[in-house]
C-alpha cells in the first residue's frame, strides 16, 4: 500500500519555539488515521502543514505522492475545527463555491449536493442562509463542503466535537463511508473512545514530538498489561496502602488500577481487606495511555505554580 | 486563472448582495441630491426675516436716502426671497455720544432692533477718512451691513456730485459699467461654416468635472472598503483556511480583487448611465464625452486596485473589526487628499499645484480625471505620466499586499503592526 501522506524530519517554529519537532508520520492510503495529544501539542499545526497552509522550516512532506503539496491540492479536503462558514451564504451558494473552487464543475458539484444531504439528514436547508442553521446542522454542511469535492485525502480537525449523540453518529458513518469509497481519512480528536473505535492507526503528538504512532494493538502491547479493573465492596478507599498499585484511576464503581508488582500478589492483598466482585487483568486503554503521557506536564505545572508562589 | 475568476465571481455576488452596495446604489443618489437642492435652497433663499436696525445721522445728508432705497426694496423683498431692512432713525440730540452708543446697545440685547449704525458729519468729504460704523450682534450676517455700505455711499456719492454741481443723472449714464459674456472658443462646423463658439456655461465647465470626480469618490468608497471586511470574515471565522486549502493566496486576492473592480465597474456603468440619461434630458448631452467615460473607467480600474490592494492587506494583518478601523485611517486620509485639495485644482488647473497633486497615484484618480474634465485640459505628457506612476503604484501596491496577505491570512492572535507588515513584504 502507497502513503497518501509522508513527513520527513518536519519542523516548524514560532517564534523560535519548536511548535513540531523533527515529526516523522506516514499515513497509509484508504486508512482512517487518529491525531491525539493535549490542547497545544502540535495537532493542528502539523494538519496545516499537510494542507499545505503552513509551510515548514525544515524536513518534507508529501501529499498523494507529491512534494509541492499545493498540486495535490484539489485532491485534498481540510475541514477546520472552527467553522470555516460564510454566515450570509446560503448552503447551496456555500457548497457550489467550496466544490467548484477545487475544479469540479457546477453539474458535478449539483450531483453531490443532492446525494449529500439527504444523507447527511438535512432536508430542504439548502436555501437557507448558514446563520439560521444549528451548530450541529452547519458542521454537517461544512462536512458536505469537505466532501463535495470526491477527495482522495480527507483531513479533518475536531469534526466531532460539540455534536450530540445522533449527529457525532451521522457524521461518524459519513467519514467510514469516504474510507469505504477509497479516501484516506486523517481526523483529530478529544475524544480517545472515538479513536480506539474508529481509527486504523494513531498518532500521538506531545510538545511537537511524536509519542506514540501505530495500531491500537500495538500501542497496548508497547504499554503492557501492567493495567487491572477491580470492583469491590470498598471502592477506591480500599486501594490504598497496596505496595503494587502505582496509581488508580476511579470510575466510581469500577477503579482501574496500574500496578507495580505481581497482579496475583495484589488480589491477594485486596481480597484480605473487601469482597472483589470484578477482577480483570487488561491492557491500559487509550485514554490511560494518553493520560500517562500527558500528566507529568499538569505535574510539572503545578509544581512550577507552587514555586513561584512560594517565592 | 479559472480559481481566480471562480473567486471573483463569488467576491462579486457577496459584495451586490451587501447591505452597503445596496445603501450606496439608492441612498447615495439620494443624499446628493437633497444637498444640491439644500444648497440651492440656502443659497437663494438665506433669511426672509425684517431687520429693523437703527442709523444716527450725524451728517444729515444719508438717513432720507437711505430710507428711501429700504423702501423700495422692501416692495418685492419677499418675492425676491430676501430679507426687509427696516431703518429707524435715532436723534443723537441730548446725550453723550457713549450713552447713545449703550442705549442702542441695550436695545439690540433686548432685540427691540437688529442692528444700529452710525453715520459721522464729515462723511461726504472725500478729505476725511472717517467710517461708517455698523454695531451688532450678528458678526455673521453679512447682507446688512454690506447694504448699508453701498447704499450709503450711493448717498454720499452723489452728495459729493451735486456739491460739485455735477448732474447725477449724467454721472449714472456715464458711469454705467460694460457687461462681460463668458464665450467659447471659434470652431469649423462639419459642413466647413465658422461658427460661434457656444457661451460658456458655469455648469458644463465645471459641474460636469466636479460632478465626474465625486461619482468617482462615491464609486471608490462603495467598493474598496468592502474588501478588508470581506477579508476579516473569512479570517475571524476561519473560512481563510478551507480557501487556502483550495487556491493559492495570491490567486484569491487577486479573486477578491477583480470582484471588486467588477462591483465598482457596475456601479459605474449605473450611475453614468444615469448621469447621461440626465445629461442628454437637460440638453447637456456633449457635456460627457465617450472618451472622458474611458478615462473614467480607466482610472477607477486603477484606483480599486491601489485602494483594494491596501484594504485587503489591512484586512489580513488585523484580528478584528476594531483593529483594522485604526488602521484604515491613514488609508482614507490618503483618499480624503483630493477632497482638501480639488478646491485649488479647480482655480488653477495648470498650476503647479495641481500638477503635482494630480501626478500623486493615490490622489490621480481623482484629480487627473478632474484636471481632464476640465477644458482645455492638461498636456498630453502628464496624463501619461500620471497614468505610468498609476499603473506602477498598482502593480506595487497588489505585489505588496499579495505578499502581505499570504502572512497575515493565517496569522491569529494579535493584529500585526505597521512595521510587521513592512517585514513581511521585505522578507515574503
Amino acid at each position: 500500500m502507497t502513503d497518501a501522506i509522508v513527513l520527513d524530519e518536519v519542523t516548524k517554529r514560532f517564534g523560535g519555539i519548536a511548535a513540531v519537532d523533527t515529526l516523522s508520520l506516514s499515513v497509509p492510503s484508504g486508512s482512517i488515521y487518529g491525531f491525539i495529544g493535549p490542547n497545544g501539542s502540535g495537532k493542528t499545526t502539523t494538519l496545516r502543514m499537510i494542507m499545505h497552509i503552513l509551510l515548514p522550516d525544515e524536513g518534507t512532506i508529501e501529499v498523494l505522492g507529491s512534494r509541492d503539496t499545493g498540486a495535490a491540492r484539489d485532491q485534498v479536503s481540510y475541514l477546520p475545527e472552527e467553522r470555516g462558514l460564510y454566515k450570509k451564504m446560503t448552503v447551496r451558494r456555500l457548497l457550489r463555491y467550496y466544490g467548484r473552487l477545487k475544479g469540479r464543475s457546477l453539474a458535478e458539484v449539483d450531483a453531490a449536493i443532492a446525494e449529500w444531504m439527504p444523507r447527511m439528514d438535512l432536508p430542504g436547508v439548502l436555501d437557507r442562509q448558514i446563520e439560521t442553521l444549528s451548530k450541529g446542522m452547519a458542521q454537517k454542511v461544512q462536512f458536505i463542503a469537505a466532501v463535495i469535492s470526491k477527495p482522495s485525502l480527507l483531513i479533518l480537525d475536531e469534526p466531532f466535537s460539540g455534536l450530540d449523540p445522533v449527529n457525532a453518529q451521522v457524521l461518524k458513518d459519513a467519514v467510514l463511508e469516504m474510507r469505504s469509497r477509497g479516501a484516506t481519512v486523517v481526523f483529530s480528536t478529544h475524544d480517545m473512545g472515538t479513536a480506539e473505535k474508529m481509527c486504523d492507526r494513531i498518532f500521538m503528538i506531545f510538545r511537537g514530538r511524536k509519542v506514540l504512532d501505530g495500531s491500537l494493538n500495538q500501542i497496548q502491547e508497547e504499554y503492557g498489561a501492567d493495567t487491572v479493573r477491580v470492583r469491590t465492596a470498598g471502592g477506591a478507599g480500599v486501594l490504598s496502602g497496596i505496595p503494587e498499585v502505582d496509581s488508580v484511576n476511579d470510575f466510581g464503581q469500577l477503579q482501574e488500577v496500574r500496578l507495580k508488582g505481581d497482579p496475583q500478589a495484589f488480589l491477594k492483598h485486596l481480597s484480605a481487606r473487601s469482597d472483589v466482585y470484578r477482577f480483570e487483568v487488561t491492557r491500559p486503554s487509550l485514554q490511560d495511555i494518553f493520560v500517562r503521557i500527558a500528566r507529568p506536564q499538569e505535574q510539572e505545572q503545578a509544581d512550577r505554580r507552587q514555586e513561584t508562589g512560594a517565592a | 486563472m479559472t480559481k481566480i475568476l471562480i473567486v471573483a465571481q463569488s467576491e462579486f455576488a457577496t459584495l451586490v448582495r451587501s447591505k452597503a452596495f445596496i445603501v450606496t446604489l439608492i441612498l447615495m443618489p439620494v443624499i446628493m441630491g437633497a444637498s444640491v437642492f439644500i444648497m440651492r435652497m440656502t443659497r437663494d433663499a438665506t433669511d426672509t426675516n425684517q431687520r429693523r436696525f437703527a442709523y444716527v445721522d450725524r451728517s444729515g445728508l444719508v438717513g432720507r436716502v437711505l430710507e428711501a432705497v429700504a423702501e423700495v426694496r422692501n416692495q418685492t423683498a419677499a418675492t425676491d426671497g430676501l430679507a426687509r431692512f427696516e431703518p429707524v432713525a435715532v436723534s443723537p440730540v441730548g446725550r453723550s455720544n457713549d450713552d447713545l452708543r449703550l442705549e442702542l446697545s441695550d436695545r439690540v440685547r433686548r432685540k427691540e432692533i437688529f442692528a444700529f449704525v452710525e453715520i459721522p458729519p464729515e462723511i461726504v468729504d472725500p478729505d476725511s477718512s472717517s467710517e461708517i460704523r455698523y454695531y451688532s450682534d450678528h458678526p455673521t450676517y453679512q447682507a446688512l451691513p454690506d447694504w448699508v455700505q453701498v447704499t450709503v455711499n450711493q448717498a454720499v456719492l452723489s452728495e459729493r456730485f451735486r456739491a460739485a454741481a455735477v448732474d447725477p443723472a449724467l454721472v449714472a449714464r456715464l458711469t454705467k459699467p460694460a457687461a462681460l459674456g463668458s464665450v467659447g472658443l471659434f470652431e469649423r462646423d462639419d459642413s466647413g461654416a465658422v461658427r460661434a463658439g457656444e457661451e460658456v456655461d458655469e455648469f458644463r465647465a465645471v459641474g460636469v468635472p466636479a460632478a465626474m470626480m465625486v461619482l468617482m469618490f462615491i464609486v471608490i468608497t462603495a467598493s474598496a472598503p468592502q474588501l478588508l471586511n470581506s477579508v476579516i470574515e473569512e479570517k475571524m471565522n476561519r473560512i481563510s483556511e478551507v480557501l487556502v486549502g483550495s487556491v493559492a493566496p495570491f490567486e484569491l486576492m487577486m479573486g477578491k480583487l477583480l470582484g471588486g473592480v467588477a462591483v465598482s465597474m457596475l456601479l459605474a456603468a449605473i450611475y453614468l448611465a444615469g448621469s447621461l440619461g440626465m445629461a442628454y434630458y437637460y440638453g447637456y448631452a456633449r457635456a460627457v464625452t465617450p472618451v472622458m467615460a474611458a478615462w473614467f473607467l480607466l482610472f477607477l480600474v486603477m484606483a480599486v486596485l491601489i485602494f483594494g490592494s491596501m484594504f485587503i492587506a489591512i484586512g489580513a494583518a488585523c484580528n478584528d473589526l476594531k483593529d483594522s478601523q485604526n488602521m484604515m485611517t491613514p488609508v482614507m486620509l490618503f483618499m480624503m487628499v483630493p477632497v482638501f485639495t480639488w478646491g485649488a485644482v479647480l482655480r488653477a488647473p495648470e498650476g503647479t499645484v495641481a500638477l503635482v497633486l494630480s501626478l500623486l497615484p493615490t490622489a490621480a484618480p481623482f484629480l487627473m480625471l478632474l484636471r481632464i474634465a476640465l477644458q482645455p485640459g492638461p498636456p498630453l505628457w502628464q496624463v501619461l505620466l500620471s497614468v505610468t506612476l498609476m499603473v506602477l503604484t498598482s502593480v506595487a501596491a497588489v505585489w505588496a499586499a499579495g505578499r502581505i496577505f499570504r502572512t497575515g491570512l493565517l496569522m491569529q492572535g494579535k493584529s500585526a503592526s505597521i512595521s510587521e507588515m513592512i517585514r513581511w513584504v521585505r522578507q515574503g
